[in-house]
């Protein structure tokens, strides 16, 4: 046979694409409910993680029921609000049907966020209140090669960071990819404030060759972390990406915060009646 | 302005090969003197700057969620349709290039069909996903950069080896190796780029 | 085994090394030898999709219509690739797996080696030697990545494996080590010991 002919290669090429098309497919479609169990309990672990219920290694070590168990038996309270702050309706917190954000759903709030051609919709963001009182929030953006996100959870206060967790598509092994693996790295995001009142790219700083230290060796700027040597576009990248989503939340925490703290900074008053009503501190 | 810092920042910022060192097998193997080295970078260029645009489009009202018809995301088609659209136009330039220059057609042998797994073109699209450009003459000037950045490295790697043909290389460094430490020596000068904003 | 599959197979380890000689799957080299275990996973993966995509294209190598081939080359080995990424990614067990390795898949793609073996080798050859051809360079290219990540490991984080070694004497890891032009200086010294030995490959 002639495989050079045009008739043949045409048909060919043909025959090809529709079977790897509908493989692909198909694969992907009678894969997709359990790809998302998969998903949604890995982003589960995440947050829990961030609010501090465990390493992420010892989360992992429950399976995808125990994960969900867990999250439904810590959970205060989801719900989505606007970049005003106001709630717009609550997540589902039943154990079968948990809604929780994928980090598809949050590239898209990344896009309506940032506004320009590629927005959808209004920003929708989301949440997750938990039972040791910390308050759990996403952040979404792009890394060297592919989009990172994670969640940061904050003390009851609405000012101090209690933990952080990030992870990445495709950032290289060894350097960008520390943001997930080292646990250390995640560890220096503790205890630092993040300073809301600050243009939007310095309410956290990733700094490179350290943040500030005094001479025990703790940091002295409050919303100051070290960047991963190596990996100097991964770092900017995630402060970038931090800076975005907690400029987002800036209202929800301003307003949000105990009254019994006096806000000097920002002078305004709060908006009471919105306030949800909050978990005391343990 | 906006175009014009986007298109030195995608020559020398984010350089394909000293910032991201994305297609290097082809520009190690295939700088061995300028003018072959052109050839390959005009190819480059040209790949670029078709597949870039094409996969744009695609990604932008085929493949992203909702864009085609609302509720079907297609999004893990993307990389096998833009290896697709990457692997036609090469084909197609190869076929040009063995019709019109038989001569660069020899010397650049296997690496010709080769710029289809360059990283530098599959790359480029990668990036262009995750870039979210606003419109299609963004994406266009950063594939426009991106090529003449590539253009710029192979072509002045080409020009070093040239003189280097010269120098008193030990016998068992001559070509490849000294070529692999003459890069890495390249690409640390080249990341005082590293940082500008533009 | 006859002479000419145990050539086959030797061959691209050291005198044929795909790194080395063939100048092929450099980008993939410097994104994963920062640490030694990035470097087996890929060494693996690597191995894994050239000995089978070789073996596929090895089959279909008298049907592909000469003007397309490059297209039906990578659209078999990409299909192949997410295919298996998605089935990994569906099963509770191998959940885990896949998020080790979806960093890699799109380099696995777009790496030389894949489709330049396919290129020199499958479409010319029976199935059999081409698998092995595929097996074996991709141990090549895996060789050279883990003596690269063993030395990038060892002197940019004083770690091997992530256990520490030269740490705890006091080193301090060196941050040139771990940027890409590094792996290349490195790669470049490969080279020089290789062909102080292999006197034929040197170059006038």
């Amino acid at each position: 046979m002639n495989t050079n002919s045009n008739v043949y290669t045409v048909i060919y090429t043909t025959v090809i694409v529709v079977i790897v098309a509908a493989l692909l497919a198909f694969v992907s479609q009678s894969l997709k409910a359990k790809q998302d169990a998969n998903e949604k309990a890995e982003t589960i672990s995440q947050m829990l993680t961030a609010a501090q219920y465990g390493t992420k290694a010892e989360l992992d070590k429950l399976g995808n029921a125990a994960k969900l168990d867990k999250y439904a038996e810590e959970i205060e309270k989801a719900f989505v609000i606007d970049l005003e702050g106001k709630e717009l309706r609550e997540l589902n917190i039943d154990r079968n049907e948990l809604e929780v954000y994928s980090p598809k759903q949050l590239k898209r709030q990344n896009y309506n966020i940032k506004g320009g051609a590629n927005k959808t919709g209004e920003p929708e963001i989301p949440v997750f209140i938990f039972k040791n009182g910390r308050t759990v929030v996403p952040i979404y953006g792009a890394g060297l090669w592919g989009p990172i996100w994670g969640y940061i959870s904050f003390e009851s206060d609405l000012q101090t960071i209690a933990g952080a967790y990030f992870d990445h598509e495709s950032e290289t092994a060894g350097l960008g990819a520390k943001i997930k693996d080292d646990p250390s790295f995640q560890a220096e995001f503790k205890g630092e404030k993040p300073d809301f009142a600050a243009p939007q790219s310095e309410i956290i700083n990733i700094v490179k060759g350290g943040a500030p230290k005094d001479a025990e060796g703790k940091s002295v700027v409050d919303n100051s972390v070290d960047a991963i040597s190596g990996a100097t576009m991964t770092s900017q990248g995630l402060d970038a990406a931090i800076d975005t989503w907690l400029e987002a939340y800036a209202k929800y925490f301003t307003a949000n915060k105990p009254a019994k703290e006096h806000c000097g900074k920002c002078g305004h008053h709060h908006e009471g009646e919105e306030v949800e009503p909050k978990a005391e501190e343990e | 302005m906006e175009y014009l810092s986007l298109f030195v920042k995608s020559i020398f910022v984010d350089n394909m090969i000293f910032a991201y060192f994305l297609g290097m097998c082809s520009f190690l193997a295939v700088s061995k003197n300028v003018k072959t080295a052109a050839g390959l970078g005009v190819a480059v260029i040209f790949v670029l700057l078709v597949t870039l645009p094409i996969n744009y489009l695609l990604n932008t009202y085929v493949l992203a969620p909702d864009a085609l018809i609302k509720g079907v995301d297609l999004s893990f088609l993307s990389f096998i349709v833009f290896i697709a659209v990457i692997a036609a136009i090469v084909q197609i330039v190869e076929m040009v290039v063995e019709k019109f220059s038989p001569e660069l057609y020899s010397s650049l042998g296997i690496f010709l069909p080769l710029i289809a797994v360059n990283c530098a073109i599959l790359g480029g699209s990668l990036f262009m996903q995750q870039k979210d450009f606003l419109n299609i003459g963004e994406a266009t000037v950063y594939s426009l950069g991106s090529g003449l950045g590539w253009f710029l490295a192979i072509v002045s790697l080409a020009a070093i080896r040239e003189k280097m043909s010269y120098s008193n290389v030990p016998a068992a460094l001559k070509g490849l190796g000294i070529t692999f430490i003459t890069v890495g020596l390249m690409g640390i000068a080249f990341m005082t780029f590293m940082g500008i904003a533009l | 085994m006859d002479a000419k599959l145990k050539e086959t197979i030797l061959n691209p380890i050291f005198k044929g090394n795909p790194i080395t000689v063939l100048v092929l799957g450099i980008c993939s080299s410097l994104a994963v030898t920062v640490t030694l275990k990035g470097a087996l996973v890929m060494a693996l993966s690597v191995i894994v999709v050239t000995g089978i995509s070789s073996l596929i294209l090895s089959l279909l190598r008298n049907t592909i219509p000469g003007r397309v081939r490059i297209i039906v080359q990578l659209v078999v080995v990409a299909m192949m690739v997410i295919l298996v990424d998605q089935i990994l990614k569906s099963f509770e067990a191998t959940y885990a797996i896949d998020k080790q390795l979806s960093v890699y898949i799109g380099l696995i793609i777009t790496n030389c080696i894949v489709m330049g073996r396919i290129e020199a080798f499958a479409l010319g050859n029976k199935p059999w030697p081409s698998f092995l051809d595929g097996i074996a360079n991709g141990a090549g290219y895996g060789l050279i990545l883990i003596v690269v990540a063993f030395f990038r490991e060892l002197l940019g984080s004083g770690t091997l494996f992530g256990f520490d070694i030269l740490n705890r004497f006091g080193y301090v890891p060196n941050n040139l080590v771990i940027l890409p032009p590094f792996a290349l200086i490195l790669l470049g010294c490969i080279v020089w010991v290789q062909r102080s030995i292999q006197k034929d490959l040197q170059e006038k």
